[in-house]
């Protein structure tokens, strides 16, 4: 169930792959929707540790359009329900994240990531 | 004490579990923090002695002592304080100055009264004895056992017995101390205990921790709702559920997946969370070695909250080999890897083992990295009870990181120490190498913690090498 907000803090790490790898593409992915705690402060407070591009693109990528392309500046209701829809409700149960860099496979199965090393990928 | 204080502070009687003794007071201040509110204690170290069940508390209001009531795990209840002594004559003269907390329920309140000791039971005719000793307060409400308006307890302190056979009631009436309240709030999350029994539990590991300490490690995390926290060495999960519990959202690691899977197809860890019903609140939990992780940046968590694999039932593991392979079998290794045979998926990464000293100073490390300023990181640490000295802590603490409790608990020759580190810095700092330090290549003089090579001590009984060998030479 790799989440949005999840997926946004989790960069290829692959020795030597500093550049370019974020945020992973996301292939083959199935998706279920689950609701999760609203908590606005949380929202708020999360807000600038986010790279808000890669959360736009990925949240359009699974079929939500609901975020809008540059961040707003005034946090209104609608836009918090939006943002924890997209951040905390969306979970990715199968599939892969493919670095956009080296293009290393991350699986994802029963909703658990994968992002173990092979012995030459650790530094 | 200072002036300021016992005027502006009101003094409660807390009546404490007798378990983990040390944990005692550091829950306290966290959930005074937590709360955001004062609480003194008292200077004098017998008074605050954690073996004794009784202790007063200063709190500026009821209300901080009921929310004290419904989250530390080591209060069995909480009472308004009227007076102490050494003898019921000391006792009631406290009390009668006390008559303004206690003057507005004599008209009417129905009330309950009881007499009760610690270590020593009182016969019933003392206990009646006592209960007409306190006829002065000449309350008019009615006697109410069931659903009474209030309740005042009267509690008679008694040495320990333990070790000795003692006639039935002998002793009685030489009490240490004895104390008189009323009943504020009975401890509410003392239950939790039960609830989160591993045994009851949909999904565990021979490596779950224990429920109570888990509660008292999510109390010193101050989690609550809004709260982001992780555990990097998450293993069956044991405390992301508490955590989870008190409301905080969770994320969690770890390089073995079949821990936090189980073998059926919905994972364990998300299983025994429905059964507490958090599972909504397990954000996510990832496979990785947290010594190669993916965190794209630092500053994501309001507290770390983990307890470390040490090497008795499980060892620490990190990705790697014990030794390098030689050039063939590494064109080798190279080889499989750009051709895998079609069954080889999953693939899994060798491990290597991961010194438990090496994993502290990484954690802590790590920690300064991914915490918010003023987090909390978490843990257990196991330490030889002979060899540990208070720098053992310190041995692993970095600029910006500063100890605010460390509580042991106690199984003889070893034990477990749960070490909570807040991060006092706001300045960034870069994540941790990770890089292997080699223990043979250390300076003689640097002090070498109790806790290194743990798991060899462990199997070896905690016999210490030199006292062994001077035997020896003695027998010769």
């Amino acid at each position: 169930m790799v989440r949005l907000i999840t997926h946004n803090l989790l960069a290829c790490h692959v020795k030597g792959c500093t550049s370019n790898n974020f945020p992973l593409q996301l292939q083959n992915v199935q998706i279920e929707l689950r609701d999760a705690d609203f908590n606005a402060d949380f929202l708020k407070t999360f807000l600038p540790k986010l790279e808000w591009k890669a959360l736009v693109e990925s949240a359009k990528e699974l079929g939500d359009t609901s975020l809008p392309i540059e961040q707003p500046e005034m946090l209104d209701d609608d836009f918090l329900k939006n943002l924890h829809h997209v951040l905390l409700e969306i979970h990715i149960e199968e599939g892969y994240m493919i670095c956009p860099n080296c293009k290393h496979s991350y699986p994802i199965s029963n909703g658990i990531p994968n992002m173990l090393l092979a012995e030459h990928e650790i530094g | 004490m200072a002036q300021e204080l016992t005027t502006t502070l009101s003094k409660y009687l807390a009546v404490f579990a007798q378990a983990h003794q040390e944990f005692r007071v550091p829950e306290l201040e966290s959930v005074a923090q937590l709360y955001n509110f004062k609480i003194h204690l008292s200077d004098d170290l017998e008074e605050r002695d954690p073996g004794r069940p009784y202790m007063i508390i200063w709190l500026e209001s009821e209300d901080h002592a009921r929310l004290l009531a419904r989250r530390c795990i080591l209060i069995k209840s909480i009472y308004e304080f009227y007076g102490r002594g050494t003898t019921y004559e000391e006792l009631h003269l406290q009390n009668r100055a006390k008559r303004n907390l206690w003057e507005r329920y004599i008209p009417e309140t129905s009330f309950k009264f009881f007499v009760t000791a610690y270590n020593h039971k009182i016969p019933q005719h003392r206990q009646r004895e006592v209960v007409e000793s306190f006829s002065y307060m000449s309350f008019m409400g009615k006697i109410d056992m069931k659903n009474p308006d209030i309740t005042l307890g009267c509690f008679e302190e008694y040495e320990t017995g333990s070790g000795k056979t003692r006639e039935r009631h002998e002793g009685d009436g030489n009490f240490i101390q004895v104390y008189f309240g009323r009943l504020i709030e009975e401890g509410t999350a003392r239950p939790l205990v039960q609830l989160f029994d591993v045994k009851k539990r949909s999904y565990f590991g021979n490596t779950s921790m224990e429920a109570e300490i888990s509660l008292l490690m999510a109390n010193q995390t101050l989690a609550c709702p809004g709260k982001l926290i992780y555990d990097p060495f998450m293993g069956t999960g044991s405390m992301a559920y508490p955590v989870a519990y008190f409301g905080a959202q969770v994320m969690g690691s770890d390089i073995d997946g079949r821990q936090m899977r189980g073998k059926q197809t919905t994972p364990g860890i998300f299983r025994a969370a429905s059964q507490y019903g958090v599972a909504s609140r397990i954000i996510d939990i990832c496979t990785f070695d947290v010594t190669n992780n993916p965190w794209r940046r630092g500053e994501l968590f309001d507290a770390i909250v983990t307890d470390p694999p040490y090497g008795v039932r499980a060892g620490a593991k990190r990705l790697g080999r014990k030794k390098e392979l030689d050039a063939d079998r590494l064109a080798l290794y190279h080889e499989h890897r750009t051709n895998p045979r079609p069954h080889d998926s999953p693939y899994i990464p060798p491990t290597k083992p991961y010194e438990l000293s090496d994993l502290a100073v990484d954690l802590v490390l790590l920690a300064r990295y991914l915490l918010k300023p003023g987090g909390r990181l978490v843990f257990f640490l196991p330490t030889v009870t002979d060899q540990y000295e208070e720098v053992d802590i310190y041995t692993m603490l970095c600029d910006g990181m500063e100890v605010i409790a460390n509580s042991l608990q106690d199984f003889g020759s070893w034990g477990r120490r749960l070490v909570t580190i807040r991060k006092v810095t706001s300045e960034r700092y870069p994540p941790p190498d990770f890089s292997t330090r080699n223990a043979e290549v250390e300076d003689e003089t640097q002090h070498v913690p109790a806790h290194r090579h743990f798991r060899e001590k462990y199997f070896q009984g905690f016999k210490k090498a030199e006292v062994e060998a001077d035997h020896i030479e003695d027998g010769r």
